[in-house]
């Protein structure tokens, strides 16, 4: 599994133990992951992304929070925290997943998942190089976890315990290990490296062994049976055992990444055994391969030392010559590449023109540039402090790109609060006078006015009151009549009573035709209120949505300006903090690159320098050979051993044919240490 | 008699002693010839062991590193932290930005958000949806294999957001996909709805029930 | 030659270019297509030039559209890796040439993480569908009839060939039919050697 479904596999398992209704996985396909129980909307969105986008859960996790803000997730606060959590590792911000984990995990989440999360986050933190974190994390798992799992974390823990030298506590571990099948020679391994380090050789041996002469198909395993062989051949060497050394050396497999060293250290084997003859075997072999490979470059002089102890001055002096040359241009070439580091153009080299990537702590660079600078970069990359520095330059870039896509909504936003602020300037001062008015109020209470003075006409039957303009007029006509024929001094007669008669048929008649009319007017007068209610109560509603919307809108839009504001430099301020670090970054990377290319240099000086101190002897010898002066033959440094200072050669080379008879040994076989 | 080493050998001695320094996980060793760096705890795990346990190739970085002082070490260290917290502010960042932008382009009083989930997807594949409110298309969106699998496993899918006033308003869907027998067919639901005070969320599901062999499309509404 | 498309106007745009020579003499119409093509290539050059500009350097407009066969595809799945888009219409005759190239180009190099999709301009899907039956290739062909994905990367020219970078930025961008060309592996190279592992 690639680490970042490792990740996933975190996520998965922090989402479905979790939560506690788990659907069954479905009937028709046990292999499928159980589905997940949503009970928010919202929740379910967040999942959605994380397994849709492809972007290492950066659009789940703002998501995530912003859903979270908002509470809109009531249903799964736990799970949401742990998914958090999760992402938050994923996207290699492992202070942030630590301490939420440590928050989080507590007992009501099941342990199982505890445990999962102390392991993934254990892993990450050895990978940045936080090895005491890393041990503190991997010791909080309780029990076990799945025994691939499990293998991985004792095996982490024994590589925390392996880089603070504690070598007893790591062997004490791996002794009695028992894992997996194909973890238990991964274990082995270890234990012999361990066992080689604490200066346990004879211990080391058949575990070693055993590694070393493992059959397998699989690649990794090969490289790994290599490396065993190559730890013991070279202990052996170390402990100057050369012939127990050649035993391993002879299992490297000689197209396999770790040939060069074991073809190195058995030409050493063997030269350590007095046989020069059968060193230059594997020597000469590996001399004709790329001279970036270390061992390459040392046996550009080991060749020659050998000729040396062969008395084959000639060649040994030819072989010294072109190691010399070799090692200049390559000294040249690694000046320059220098160079280019500090000018700046290594991470376009091993970035390609571009300099953002993909997000997230689990990708690792499989392939190089062409750039010829960049073969130097291979060593380098195998650092892991390297590897994890170029991911944090990535992810910074990767960074930096997501925020443009605000930068357009941003000008966008202040335009739309702007134009809407000035819609409101307008619009607000007419409708607050609008509301100030309170229409309804003033009209419920005419519309009551109005229902009183009708009950009161119906209950007094004053039919009057509703009569026509006209109707009205004539009444209060008759009234006044009335009242003026009782006001005249008329006597009590038939003129009178006449008067008075008419005046009465009149009112009897307009009072008729009033009380006819009453009941159909009363209705009239009853339904045009009604409409009147009807009419009010569709007031009513709108004036409660303007009211509403008045109240929700206004405050807004000037929060929203500052928070636009506020956004906006944030956004600044982030980028610039993004540009600064991944600059602080590059420089860190191109530190570390020049340092070892320098150091690589410094090795071929170092090289160069043995190179001229050995030809400048043989030309000594050469010349003092030719002098036919014995003692000084006699008294001539062994070629091996470092002359005071380099000679500067008086004729040409001797052929090898005019070489006279091998002199004797000046002195014993140098130890290789 | 014991003489020292020649001196040009003790340098990759000491590199090679260095070597058995068991390193990261994924500082795994590639050959200085053109081959590619292994993958990290690559297809298995115990890659991922062999490559932490010992890369004598990295014997010369090592002694780099050895030669490192703790200084470098404190110093990534603190430039790893300041790259942590900018990391959370970023994301901070992020999550404010989208909170405006809802909160300014989708206030809760006139919000409405369609849903989309999936419960299981043997007898529907899904291939688009289009949504129509008040008989406006609003969306029409295609989905790919990978989507369709975030939706069986659970996903719910926030399709759509969008503004609308208080009152009634009917949501049409269509479905396309392809039914179990490779036939394409579309199907179409439709909702009436209240949108009063407060966002309204709409769920579209997707079901399909063994027993039946076919697909179910309902829209529920989230009151 | 290539033919002028512009993704904006109504697809009879070449219809009427074609009606309007028919109606000339010969010696005319010479004269006209060759002006036209003079033209054509001016024009073509500053828009080809302002295209160049235009989405270079920026976030490749994201879009999802049906294929002539197979599922839908969306462009943001592919981030990680370097995917050329090929905008491409079935009576273009030199698109069908750059398809065949890219095809080739493909298969070289897909193990590294490159990503082919031939995007078709056609109004009526079926000439796409025709051509995809003729010319099996490797890479999906989809469907832009509604023309909102050459719009949005403002296409005015076929065939069109965008080079996409692991992170979803457009880095090339080429109006030719030389998908043969040393330029176009030089940049799938580069942009592959920006590599990493797929998760």
């Amino acid at each position: 599994m690639t680490p970042g479904r490792l990740s996933l596999g975190l996520a998965v398992a922090l989402l479905a133990a979790a939560a506690p209704d788990v659907r069954a996985a479905h009937k028709s396909n046990p292999d499928k992951l159980p589905s997940i129980r949503v009970q928010d909307l919202h929740y379910g969105d967040v999942l959605f992304h994380f397994w849709a986008d492809q972007d290492a859960g950066l659009e789940a996790l703002t998501r995530l929070e912003a859903y979270n803000h908002w509470q809109r997730m009531p249903h799964h606060a736990v799970d949401a925290q742990l998914l958090a959590a999760g992402l938050y590792l994923q996207l290699t911000m492992h202070n942030e997943a630590g301490a939420r984990f440590e928050t989080l995990l507590g007992d009501n989440i099941p342990p199982g998942v505890r445990n999962k999360a102390w392991f993934y986050l254990g892993k990450i933190w050895y990978e940045r190089g936080y090895y005491d974190r890393s041990e503190q994390a991997l010791n909080r798992i309780q029990g076990s976890l799945a025994p691939q799992l499990e293998a991985e974390r004792t095996h982490l823990l024994v590589n925390v315990l392996m880089r603070e030298g504690r070598y007893d506590d790591a062997i004490a571990r791996l002794r009695s290990w028992q894992g997996p099948a194909d973890w238990m020679a991964y274990a082995r391994f270890n234990l012999g490296v361990a066992l080689v380090r604490a200066g346990r050789l004879p211990e080391a041996d058949p575990i070693l062994t055993a590694v070393g002469t493992l059959q397998s198909d699989d690649d990794e395993l090969l490289t790994m049976r290599d490396k065993a062989n190559l730890a013991l051949g070279f202990a052996y060497l170390q402990a100057d055992r050369a012939a127990q050394a050649r035993v391993p050396l002879e299992r490297v497999r000689l197209d396999g990444p770790y040939s060069s060293r074991a073809l190195l250290g058995d030409g050493w084997a063997r030269a350590a055994l007095g046989d020069y003859q059968a060193a230059l075997v594997p020597w000469l072999e590996l001399r004709q391969r790329n001279l970036l490979d270390a061992a390459v470059q040392e046996s550009y002089l080991a060749v020659p030392y050998a000729y040396g102890k062969l008395n084959a001055a000639a060649q040994s002096a030819e072989y010294y010559e072109a190691a010399l040359k070799s090692f200049s241009s390559e000294s040249d070439n690694l000046d320059a590449a220098v160079a280019r580091i500090h000018d700046g153009h290594m991470l376009e080299d091993l970035l390609g023109t571009d300099k953002d990537m993909r997000y997230g702590w689990f990708w690792q660079l499989k392939t190089l540039p062409d750039a010829p600078q960049s073969r130097y970069l291979y060593t380098l990359l195998a650092d892991n402090d390297f590897q994890e520095g170029l991911k944090n330059y990535r992810d910074l870039n990767f960074l930096q790109h997501g925020l443009l896509r605000w930068d357009d909504s941003m000008e966008a936003f202040a335009a739309m609060i702007d134009t809407r602020e000035r819609a409101y300037a307008e619009q607000l001062p007419r409708t607050d006078a609008l509301l100030a008015s309170d229409a309804p109020t003033r009209l419920r209470a005419a519309r009551a006015a109005v229902d009183s003075r009708l009950n009161a006409i119906e209950t007094g039957n004053d039919v009057a009151a509703l009569g026509t303009t006209e109707e009205r007029a004539q009444w209060a006509q008759i009234a006044t009549l009335e009242e003026q024929a009782a006001a005249l001094p008329l006597p009590p007669g038939l003129e009178r009573d006449a008067a008075t008669d008419k005046l009465q048929l009149i009112k009897g008649v307009l009072y008729w035709r009033l009380d006819a009319s009453f009941k159909e007017r009363i209705y009239e007068q009853r339904r045009a209120l009604r409409e009147l209610d009807a009419a009010l109560e569709e007031l009513q509603n709108r004036w409660v949505l303007v009211q509403n919307a008045r109240a929700t809108v206004p405050t807004n839009t000037g929060e929203f300006a500052d928070r636009i504001a506020a956004l906006a430099e944030r956004i600044k301020s982030v980028r610039a903090r993004l540009v600064d670090t991944s600059g602080q970054q590059s420089v860190y990377l191109q530190t570390v690159a020049a340092t070892e290319l320098t150091a690589q240099k410094e090795r071929l000086e170092a090289y160069a320098v043995q190179a001229r101190y050995a030809l400048a002897d043989i030309y000594d010898r050469a010349a003092g050979q030719a002098d036919s002066a014995p003692g000084r033959g006699a008294a001539a440094p062994d070629a091996s051993a470092p002359s005071p200072e380099p000679a500067p050669s008086p004729e040409p080379l001797p052929s090898p044919e005019t070489l006279p008879a091998p002199a004797p040994a000046p002195g014993p076989v140098p130890e290789p240490r | 008699m014991n003489t020292p080493p020649p001196n040009h050998l003790s340098l990759l001695w000491s590199l090679l002693l260095v070597s058995l320094v068991p390193l990261a996980a994924s500082a795994a060793a590639p050959a200085p010839a053109p081959a590619p760096a292994p993958a990290p705890a690559a297809a298995t795990a115990p890659a991922a062991a062999a490559a932490a346990s010992d890369s004598p190739s990295d014997a010369s970085v090592a002694g780099t590193a050895a030669a490192a002082t703790n200084d470098d070490a404190a110093g990534t260290r603190a430039l790893d932290q300041q790259i942590q917290d900018l990391k959370k502010d970023v994301i901070d960042l992020n999550r404010d930005l989208f909170v405006l932008e809802e909160e300014l382009l989708f206030p809760a009083n006139t919000q409405v958000a369609v849903f989309v989930s999936m419960d299981v997807g043997d007898f529907f594949a899904l291939d688009s949806i289009q949504l129509k409110i008040d008989n406006r298309e609003v969306t029409n969106y295609l989905y790919t294999p990978r989507e369709v699998a975030a939706l069986i496993k659970g996903g719910v899918q926030r399709l759509y957001v969008g503004n609308l006033k208080a009152g009634g308003h009917e949501l049409v869907v269509l479905f396309n996909g392809k039914g179990p027998n490779e036939r394409y067919y579309r199907r179409g639901a439709n909702l009436r709805f209240e949108k009063g005070v407060g966002a309204k969320y709409l769920e579209l599901k997707i079901t399909d029930h063994a027993r039946a062999q076919q697909p179910e499309f309902e829209i529920k509404d989230w009151e | 030659m290539y033919l002028r498309f512009d993704s904006r106007r109504a697809p009879a745009n070449d219809v009427k270019l074609a009606a309007m020579t028919d109606r000339l003499p010969t010696i005319r119409r010479r004269l006209l297509a060759w002006l036209g093509l003079a033209a054509l290539a001016a024009g073509a050059t500053t828009s080809a030039a302002a295209a160049t500009v235009g989405l270079i350097g920026r976030k490749a407009p994201d879009f999802a559209l049906p294929a002539v066969v197979g599922s839908n595809v969306r462009l943001s799945e592919y981030r990680g890796q370097a995917v050329i888009i090929s905008f491409w219409s079935s009576r273009c005759s030199v698109c069908a040439r750059q398809l065949t190239l890219l095809d080739r180009l493909y298969s070289t190099y897909r193990s590294s993480g490159l990503i082919v999709v031939a995007v078709s301009v056609d109004d009526d899907p079926v000439h796409a569908e025709q051509y995809a039956r003729a010319h099996a290739g490797g890479f999906p062909l989809l469907l832009d009839t509604a023309k909102a994905v050459s719009r949005a990367y403002d296409i005015d020219r076929l065939p069109t060939t965008v080079l996409i970078d692991r992170s979803g930025i457009v880095r090339y961008w080429h109006g030719d039919d030389r998908a043969d060309d040393t330029s176009y592996i030089t940049q799938i190279r580069a942009l592959l050697d920006d590599a990493i592992a797929a998760p």
